[in-house]
């Protein structure tokens, strides 16, 4: 093989399967969906994000979260995913169609999110677990998210967002820890979490 | 050492020779070189027929994992074990065993606060083992926990000597028979031993506070006579205090 | 030699002379010297950002005050100086050196290659900053900025071409093997880059697609990018180190271009079971397991060529990080394909298992070759030796033992993780807890490679200051001893 074009060509092609297969065509079949309206409910899925949450996307990535934590609920006979009631169906490429970027995961050093808001709905457990993760939930490596939080000095009357601390984070007497926008941001974000609707392409398995 | 020569020479009476002299310190550089052996050749062994075979091998596997798992290459298949889309859910099984299901919902949505074993977390999350919410003991009755459950709590509660100030959300979300299993499940767990809750009866329970909006604090609670479900079941809010716990399994006595 | 290898002797590459040898290296000095002074600088970097990662893991209150050091932005920080940092730097500037030798000439345009530094430099560093400061752009293997990012394809673009004009111009003759990969892999590089850059970062698909573009860019960055370049460094250095002929063309030629075929399709296997359809996921455990085609090739070829010297791994650096790395090839490559088997991958998928397996790739295998080939080219375009072969032996044993304990800690712990994750009746915290003893042994681990890196910094930059006296020969396993190694076989 001494011939540069035998080379060139020869990887140029080789290539440009894997382009065609992995890119091209899943952008043809994946990449052009339209949310599925509900004749019953009227319902629009997936829903568009709104709000604070979409700052709380933005919160979500760049502060990591994707790498101890997936976002994608494995298909029947893949894992126990179901089974640990991470959600009511496997999910599938349309759930993802408004996520940018999918935050889809390859670790779980802690749970699947995917269904976080559904499992989860109380926005005071949240800032506490960002807040304190090892005291909320014993035995966690989750680090704390203080920084996105704000001690201060109470005014009169204590805030209506600030949040309640176990020790040893309590604030001293006199003090309080309120979220700043980013953290509530991000609470609203994972709040909006929840994939459990019904898709055509997407029947819920048997239990 | 590797000191070893080359076979060839430098040519001395060459331009690049005399002109590479001038530019780089001939013993800094010969060192190295001198000592190298020749750039890599190749040798021409055939390629052994056993590894033919089992390339050969391989190629067919491929071949045949691929048509049988591949959904038909159709984009709404995602389960590789599907060979088609059925264009709809599979058959269920059969009724589920709901402690199993309300061991699996347990988990999923209440695990985060009420912790696996049922002990919460001191201070913030009461304890569900031996709590005589959970037991229907003192005050609490049956439906207070489906109340709970629907609309959720706050402000502060005694449980078991202990004061709680926090807030559990309301998952009216969930439907009656999960509502059920879950409490189902938190009652017979962990040493706890009460009746189990059944689905119907959640059903009621969510119609008759269907205008409540705001979770309940400990003292609306307090306001609604208990019900213990094994009694009639007409037995409505805010009528007598509740009749003894007529119908619920005595403990055999000892001997 | 059998009789069929001198039949064919005559398609060899003719000897270069002496002073035309000395020459080529002397013209890649400037740009080999660049990359590899960077590579060498952000392995110092990365290795750090690592460490920090690994030990937040273990004490999760550590330095956790400050949002640009949370895990989240330290553990991408880590990736992208290694990957990005150290490793593509190291990979050019081999690459660089290896081109002109195999080509036969002098390097042409080297004011391309220091721009091309420069750039890649910049670009790394902006993009680590903006990293820390929260500008991820939270997607795996491309978390750089568009800001950064670009000035990597910038510079890769000039790298590119360079190698176009070299490879035009080269001496005709014989095309060796390692010029094939190296060739293709500077053709495949920036097509992966800017294809992946451009339809997640830039003018991002929908999210549905988004997964699949990802690892395809991911996997080929290892499969398509390092890969080659780890072996094209491997055919040239240890045949060249013992004097032997590689052990057979025609298994050259099929590696090669089984490589290309399937390495590209294996993309999809990072997300088994995920919400894509079924072909996709099918084709590339399919591709993964084909890749025991040019991973078995190529470990014959290698193998059969040092046959019967194994020896010289007791003398030369070079050989031993060399052939330490092509080992760890076919040991990481027939594990991944393993791990794509979806029996398997139920059990592997999402836990430190698979962490593990990255490091035995780009690590064990590719960082280790690298190191060979800097151990070789440095005193060739320095013009001195190694000082000290004792600080290259310490430094052999400490990432040799790193990464070994590395893995294994890692694979054990992520087997447990990964069973009890399957299991429904034991508690996500319970998956948790088996993998923390693990972990700590993983920070164990990174303790040594850390020791390692700073004994090569230190070794490289008393090279570049030709510290001590001037060696007559190589610097050799036990030479600081005056022990003398023995005859290649013939």
């Amino acid at each position: 093989m001494n011939k540069m074009p035998v080379i060139i060509i020869g990887a140029f092609l080789t290539f440009l399967s894997s382009w065609i297969g992995l890119v091209a065509y899943p952008y043809l079949q994946l990449g052009r969906f339209t949310p599925f309206t509900s004749e019953d409910t009227g319902d629009i899925n997936p829903p568009p994000l709104s709000g604070m949450a979409v700052t709380g996307q933005r919160v979500y990535g760049s502060s990591g979260c994707i790498y101890c934590h997936s976002q994608q609920v494995r298909q029947v006979g893949y894992g126990s995913d179901l089974e640990r009631g991470w959600g009511a169906r496997p999910t599938v490429a349309r759930d993802y169609m408004r996520e940018n970027p999918a935050f889809l995961g390859t670790m779980r050093t802690g749970p699947d999110l995917t269904n976080i808001g559904a499992r989860q709905p109380s926005v005071m457990w949240h800032h506490q677990h960002l807040y304190q993760p090892g005291t909320v939930s014993p035995g966690s490596i989750m680090p704390s998210y203080r920084y996105l939080y704000r001690l201060q000095k109470i005014e009169g009357q204590r805030s209506a967002n600030a949040i309640d601390l176990l020790p040893p984070d309590n604030p001293p007497d006199g003090y309080e820890v309120v979220p700043t926008y980013e953290a509530e941001a991000l609470v609203a974000y994972l709040l909006s979490l929840n994939r459990n609707y019904p898709l055509p392409e997407a029947p819920e398995p048997p239990q | 050492m590797i000191d070893e020569l080359d076979n060839q020479n430098p040519r001395p009476d060459t331009f690049e020779a005399n002109r590479e002299s001038d530019d780089l310190n001939v013993r800094d550089v010969h060192g190295a070189i001198l000592r190298e052996k020749d750039d890599p050749r190749d040798g021409y062994e055939p390629i052994p027929l056993w590894l033919v075979s089992f390339f050969m091998a391989l190629v067919f596997w491929g071949g045949a994992y691929l048509a049988f798992n591949s959904g038909g290459f159709e984009s709404k298949v995602f389960n590789p074990s599907q060979v088609s889309w059925s264009g709809g859910g599979a058959v269920a099984k059969g009724p589920p065993d709901p402690k199993v299901v309300g061991k699996r919902l347990y988990t999923a949505n209440c695990v985060a606060c009420h912790q696996a074993t049922g002990l919460g977390v001191a201070g913030q999350f009461p304890t569900l083992v031996g709590s005589e919410w959970v037991l229907t003991e003192g005050w609490q009755g049956d439906n207070h926990l489906v109340f709970i459950l629907l609309n959720g709590l706050q402000g502060a509660i005694q449980v078991k000597g202990d004061t709680y100030n926090g807030a559990m959300p309301p998952w009216k979300q969930l439907k009656d028979d999960q509502i059920a299993a879950i409490l189902t499940y938190i009652r017979s767990e962990w040493g706890n031993n009460e009746s189990p809750i059944s689905a119907e009866q959640v059903a009621k329970i969510r119609e008759e506070t269907a205008a409540q909006t705001e979770p309940y604090t400990q003292a609306q609670l307090q306001a609604i006579p208990a019900i213990e479900f094994e009694d009639a079941p007409a037995a409505a809010e805010g009528s007598a205090p509740p009749a003894p716990d007529a119908a619920a399994p005595a403990p055999a006595p000892g001997a | 030699m059998s009789a069929t290898t001198t039949a064919h002797s005559s398609t060899a590459a003719p000897a270069m002379d002496k002073a035309e040898r000395a020459r080529i290296d002397e013209s890649t000095r400037v740009p080999v010297l660049l990359f590899f002074g960077s590579a060498v600088f952000w392995l110092l970097v990365g290795t750090l950002f690592a460490l920090l990662a690994s030990f937040k893991m273990n004490a999760p209150h550590l330095l956790d005050q400050w949002g640009w050091l949370t895990f989240g932005r330290v553990r991408p920080a880590h990736l992208n100086a290694v990957a990005y940092g150290w490793a593509s730097s190291a990979a050019i500037g081999t690459s660089l050196w290896l081109m002109a030798r195999l080509c036969r000439t002098p390097l042409r345009h080297s004011k391309l290659l220091i721009c091309a530094a420069i750039f890649w430099n910049i670009g790394v560093l902006l993009g680590i900053f903006g990293i820390l400061s929260g500008d991820s752009r939270s997607i795996e293997w491309l978390e750089f900025p568009n800001y950064a990012s670009l000035m990597l394809f910038v510079a890769f673009g000039l790298i590119a071409v360079w190698a176009v004009i070299m490879f035009r111009f080269r001496q005709p003759g014989h095309v060796y093997v390692s010029q094939w990969y190296l060739l293709a892999a500077f053709i495949w590089f920036p097509w992966l880059y800017s294809t992946a850059n451009i339809l997640l970062n830039f003018e991002p698909i929908q999210g549905g697609a988004q997964g699949a573009v990802n690892w395809w860019y991911g996997h080929n960055a290892l499969g398509l990018w390092f890969t080659p370049i780890g072996l094209a460094a491997a055919y040239y250095f240890i045949p060249k180190v013992l004097g032997r002929p590689i052990h057979s063309y025609y298994l050259s030629i099929l590696g090669f271009w089984s490589l290309a075929l399937f390495y590209s399709w294996n993309g999809m296997h990072h997300l088994i079971g995920g919400p894509f359809p079924a072909w996709m996921v099918s084709a590339s455990v399919v591709a993964s397991i084909m890749m025991f085609i040019p991973v078995i090739t190529t470990a014959i070829n290698h193998h059969m060529t040092v046959r019967g010297n194994f020896g010289a791994l007791k003398w030369s650096p070079t050989l031993r990080f060399t052939v330490f790395g092509a080992m760890c090839y076919t040991l990481a490559s027939v594990q991944g394909s393993f791990m794509a088997i979806p029996l398997l991958n139920k059990i592997t998928h999402f836990t430190h298992y698979t962490v593990g397996h990255a490091h035995l790739g780009l690590y064990a295998f590719f960082t280790m070759i690298m190191f060979g080939s800097m151990y070789y080219i440095m005193p060739r375009v320095v013009g001195w030796e190694w000082p000290s072969a004792r600080l290259i032996r310490w430094h052999f044993w400490l990432v040799a033992i790193g990464i070994g304990v590395m893995v294994v800690a890692l694979t054990i712990g992520g087997i447990l993780q990964g069973l009890a994750l399957l299991d429904p009746g034991i508690t996500f915290m319970a998956s948790l807890d088996y993998t923390k003893p693990w972990l700590f042994l993983r920070s164990g681990s990174g303790i040594l490679l850390t020791a390692g890196h700073i004994v090569f910094a230190t070794s490289f930059t008393l090279l570049l200051l030709k510290a001590g006296t001037r060696r007559e020969g190589p610097t050799l396993f036990g030479t600081d001893q005056g022990r003398e190694p023995e005859p290649i076989a013939p």
